[in-house]
């Protein structure tokens, strides 16, 4: 249909012009006019009438919605053959109907982030209204069991009441975070130095992808390391110096979350490191200082807001990760400082409470939109911070020395 | 030239650098005087900047350099394998085109190398000595009350004036400047200038300039490069008002830039 | 000697130690994080390799019609427990398909069950004694051997551990990958030319911009709460289905497309646009006919990049629903699959000892697809810098 179309533009338009008029545009975008504004009414119909069977408002017949398409396709191909004449802007209408056709494919990714936004903040919200906000923000017993009844239709009064007391699963969060970050910064930053001051064009060459490929690990395949491979290690490690460790220890995770993350710091760390400007080396160079007191005096000072950002950015990462933690952290929130114990985060605890068999309104799967709120909004302001850091990073080195 | 009474601070001998298979230096043989301002002069590429970073072995940095010849400070040789190039530069400091204060606060700027030298120790010997440096760059009334703001906040004139109060605080024999003032306003230049002339008293003053007014302000000696030759070396006033070679003239008239 | 005198410096001993140990420690820094990816590689082809070869059994059966039926009865107690049960549960199909074994005693290979594979393997079993009996004399009969293990490629999970294999979730990571593809390259290719090419410079743009950004930044967790809460609940979309996933999963994509392909459109140099101006082209023609062609290189390796990351994508996946146990491979995205990542998850929790290899070897298909892919890209990379 929109084929014909196409063609009786085109052929309206070479005809007009064969008549040895002026034409305002293309004949090609004549056709391509002629088709849109058949072709566009038509699927307009269309849409509307799936949108409208979806909400369920009202059930039109496809057939009837077709037979209406064509109606609407013939009327409009009738109007414009008619219509159209040498004064027809066919190019001016075809491109802003394109530049608007790429705005609105630019907008969905704004709808996207505010769809994860209003999906989250709704469920949340849910949850709140039955739930106390203080008791989830301050409370330290995290005991859903009986909403787990409730939701599945088997609450019963004698029952306690569920705590949602989310102190234990932050604190389970922050603390395995704090453990990657304590294996990611040092080895991450260090390994940066390295690239990007002592190693030579080659080994670096060599070495970045290398890196690349470890951070192109999935998670899922760090997961199974740490479960398989890395917990039982630590757990006979510990147990030959007589202390007694979780098979799904902080520690574990937490060391092979670092793991994870060191790509993610040495190469960003190399990056800035390397965009401080000679200009500052040679001062420090020439007034008699080796290198590694150059680096430590005055590179990496320059470079501290870039390796700040980069730092987030790993932090921001740990706290979002899901994977390694479902397959190699506990499953019970508990408040301790042991690291050797096992304790769960706010990522499992989204993913236990959503492949459960509850119904979707009970209290516990709108818990999981809680805490995905919390890391949400958590993990947004992180990122500002770290992009508002680079940023000026890149200001400073733009504009002076220059 | 008359060179009785003068002693020769940094001597290079058939001093020969290649860039890869690219030869830039085509062995320079140049006495520098003690207690004197040295210019040198030449059009750009000429070989003068990639000279003078020889006489604290800067060029050790790029990886490319190859270097042949001798390069002697009071008769010891810089390039000799025993010796460790930090004290070389301890002893050879120098300034840049850009001024490169560091992140840091302007104290620390001047007191880190003299610290890490252990030329003080810190508190109030530490405090001497900056207060000195920064004198003698005639910078102390400007920042005294300023000395915990960072370095970076100066203006291009001052930040300057810092770096050379920087170089001075390591206690040199010799400062190199490579083109110091070329990147500051005319007021500035002409204030870097005059301590340059006071500086002379203490050290030896060496210094590359594409201009060629400044050096017959400043300097008691010229060198004119070309291509990597050392074309001709005197004193500064005969070598303008007389000039021996020929390119020189042609240089010193404006006949190539 | 006079030389060292003259160039003294009291502490440079000391500050070359340090030095030398900072350069150190960085080195060793750097050598550690090769270490891991080292090791881990290590670890990883080691557990994984054995789940190639698969423990064949060499048994003689009596056919007969009464097989069909019941072809358990034609095995004695200690057999049944070193050959699998799937196998045999297969029979009947063999017998349908090969009539002409009726009445006849066949030699057959039967897979062996899964303790028995762990055994001959050398790893922890679960073998009594006397089984080990009975299979160290099948060993010096010759009748038990290591062979390739055909089943791990071609078939679906199953809760039968020598019976699974990676074929579906190898066909649900295709299919997923396609939906994905499909939605995520026109709408991020798209964006990014509007972005590039067509966007004025005002709030709206830089709104969408750091939106952008933002959304790169988000744990992919919560774009599994998204897909959860509005494509499953809102839209109906099928549970566990490819579509859902890929749906997901192009969002999550979308900003590497698009700030790949951003990168792509800028490094096209400006002169091209500027003769185009002046042959009176409007923009769209421009950016159709001359911009895109050269941009598409890099726009394909983003897309790449995109798709590797996706591949390995779990979290938001889990929150679909697509870690069902899936034994048949989907054959629509509307049926219930399962992707790579998420089987080699399941895998990874059950208890038979024998899925750790086929865990392992499910990671080995995967990276290997994974470094592939990143090598398509690098080369297509390489050849696109080429041009200019």
């Amino acid at each position: 249909m929109l084929f014909i179309a196409f063609i009786v533009g085109k052929g309206r338009a070479i005809s007009i012009r064969a008549k040895g008029l002026k034409m305002h545009s293309q004949p090609d975008q004549y056709g391509w006019f002629v088709t849109l504004y058949t072709g566009l009414p038509a699927m307009m119909v269309g849409v509307v009438g799936v949108f409208l069977s979806l909400f369920g408002v009202a059930s039109i017949p496809p057939l009837m919605l077709i037979g209406a398409a064509l109606a609407l396709a013939a009327f409009s191909l009738y109007g414009l053959s008619v219509k159209m004449n040498e004064k027809t802007k066919a190019r001016d209408l075809v491109e802003n109907f394109i530049k608007g056709l790429l705005l609105l494919a630019a907008f969905i990714s704004i709808i996207t982030t505010f769809g994860i936004l209003f999906s989250i903040v709704f469920e949340a919200f849910h949850f709140f209204q039955r739930e106390s906000f203080i008791g989830f923000v301050f409370g330290t017993t995290w005991d859903p069991d009986s909403a787990f009844l409730a939701g599945a239709g088997r609450g019963h009064e004698d029952v306690a009441a569920a705590k949602f007391g989310a102190v234990p699963i932050f604190a389970g969060t922050f603390y395995i975070t704090a453990i990657a970050m304590a294996v990611a910064v040092p080895i991450g930053l260090l390994s940066a130095i390295y690239l990007a001051e002592y190693a030579s064009d080659k080994a670096r060459n060599r070495i970045k992808p290398a890196l690349e490929i470890l951070a192109g690990i999935p998670t899922v395949v760090y997961g199974f390391f740490a479960a398989i491979t890395v917990a039982p290690l630590l757990v006979n490690f510990f147990r030959s110096l007589g202390i007694d460790a979780s098979f799904e220890s902080a520690l574990g995770a937490g060391i092979v979350m670092g793991i994870m993350i060191i790509p993610i710091i040495a190469s960003l760390s190399d990056d800035v490191i390397s965009s401080v400007p000679n200009n500052i080396r040679n001062g420090s160079l020439a007034l008699g200082m080796n290198k590694a007191e150059t680096i430590k005096f005055v590179v990496l000072p320059s470079a501290m807001p870039g390796v700040i950002a980069a730092v987030l950015l790993g932090v921001s990462r740990a706290l979002g990760e899901t994977m390694i933690v479902v397959m190699a952290a506990g499953l019970r929130p508990n408040l301790s400082w042991n690291p050797l114990d096992d304790m769960t985060t706010v990522t499992v605890k989204i993913v236990q409470a959503m492949v459960g068999d509850q119904a979707f309104d009970s209290s516990l799967t709108l818990a999981a939109f809680a805490l995905g709120l919390v890391l949400f909004v958590v993990t947004l302001i992180i990122n500002v911070i770290s992009v508002y850091l680079i940023r000026s990073f890149h200001k400073k080195y733009k504009v002076s020395n220059l | 030239m008359k060179t009785e009474g003068l002693h020769v601070k940094v001597q290079s001998r058939d001093l020969k650098l290649w860039y890869g298979d690219n030869q830039a230096l085509k062995g320079i043989n140049l006495d520098i005087f003690n207690n004197k301002i040295t210019a040198f002069i030449g059009p750009s590429g000429c070989g003068k900047s990639t000279y003078l970073r020889c006489l604290n072995r800067m060029n050790d940095l790029i990886s490319s350099v190859r270097i042949e010849g001798k390069v002697e400070i009071d008769g010891h040789d810089i390039y000799d394998p025993s010796v460790d190039v930090v004290a070389v530069r301890k002893r050879i400091g120098m300034v840049f085109q850009q001024p490169n204060p560091f992140p840091k606060s302007i104290y620390e700027n001047i007191a880190y190398a003299p610290l890490m030298h252990d030329i003080v120790k810190k508190g109030p010997e530490c405090d001497e000595l900056v207060e000195k440096a920064i004198r003698s760059a005639g910078l102390w009334e400007e920042v005294k009350d300023k000395l915990k703001q960072p370095g970076t906040a100066l203006s291009g004139g001052q930040q300057q004036r810092l770096c050379i109060a920087r170089a001075i605080a390591v206690q040199p024999d010799v400062i190199l400047m490579d083109e110091p003032t070329s990147a500051l306003d005319p007021i500035s230049t002409q204030i870097i200038e005059n301590l340059m002339v006071e500086l002379k008293e203490k050290f030896t003053i060496v210094v590359v300039t594409h201009n060629m007014q400044q050096a017959a302000r400043v300097a008691d000696y010229t060198a004119f490069f070309h291509l990597g030759d050392l074309v001709e070396y005197g004193e500064t006033e005969q070598m303008f008002v007389n000039p021996k070679e020929d390119k020189t003239e042609q240089y010193i008239t404006g006949k190539f830039g | 000697m006079k030389q060292n005198d003259y160039f003294y410096i009291p502490q440079i001993k000391k500050r070359n130690q340090k030095a030398a140990a900072f350069k150190g420690l960085a080195a060793a820094a750097l050598a550690t994080s090769l270490a891991f990816l080292g090791l881990f590689l290590f670890d990883m082809v080691r557990q994984g390799l054995p789940a190639l070869k698969q423990a064949y059994v060499k048994v003689d059966i009596a056919i007969t019609e009464a097989t069909l039926q019941n072809p358990y009865a034609e095995f004695d107690r200690e057999s049944l427990a070193i050959i699998s049960r799937a196998w045999v549960r297969g029979l009947p199909q063999m017998i349908e398909e090969n009539p002409q074994w009726i009445g006849t005693t066949q030699t057959l290979w039967a897979l062996a069950a899964a303790e028995t594979d762990q055994y001959m393997k050398g790893k922890q079993n679960r073998l009594r004694e006397n089984q080990i009996q009975i299979v160290e004399k099948l060993k010096s009969d010759a009748k038990i051997e290591l062979r390739f293990n055909k089943i791990f490629f071609f078939t679906g999970d199953s809760k039968i551990p020598e019976n699974a294999g990676f074929f579906s979730a190898i066909m649900g990571s295709v299919l997923t990958m396609l939906v994905t593809m499909v939605i995520a390259m026109p709408i991020g290719i798209m964006t990014a030319i509007y972005l590039e090419e067509f966007a004025p410079d005002n709030r709206l743009t830089q709104l969408i911009e750091i939106n952008i950004n933002n959304l790169a930044a988000i744990p992919s967790i919560l774009f599994g709460l998204l897909g959860l809460a509005i494509f499953i609940n809102f839209f109906g979309v099928p549970r566990s289905s490819p579509l859902v996933g890929g749906m997901t999963l192009a969002l999550m994509s979308l900003p590497i497309i698009i700030v790949s392909s951003k990168a792509a459109l800028k490094s096209v140099p400006d002169s091209i646009r500027q003769a185009g101006f002046g042959l009176g082209l409007t923009r769209w023609q421009i950016v159709k006919d001359h911009v895109l062609p050269m941009a598409l290189p890099g726009m394909l390796t983003g897309s790449i990049i995109a798709l590797a990351q996706a591949i390995g994508e779990t979290a938001p996946l889990i929150m679909v629903g697509m870690i069902a146990f899936v034994p048949d491979a989907a054959t629509s995205i509307f049926e219930a699959a399962t992707v790579m990542p998420a089987q080699i998850y399941t895998w990874s929790g059950m208890p038979e000892k024998m899925y750790i290899e086929k865990t392992a070897a499910g990671i080995l298909v995967l990276l290997t697809i994974l470094l592939s892919l990143n090598t398509v890209a690098i080369f297509l990379r390489r050849k696109y810098m080429k041009k200019w």
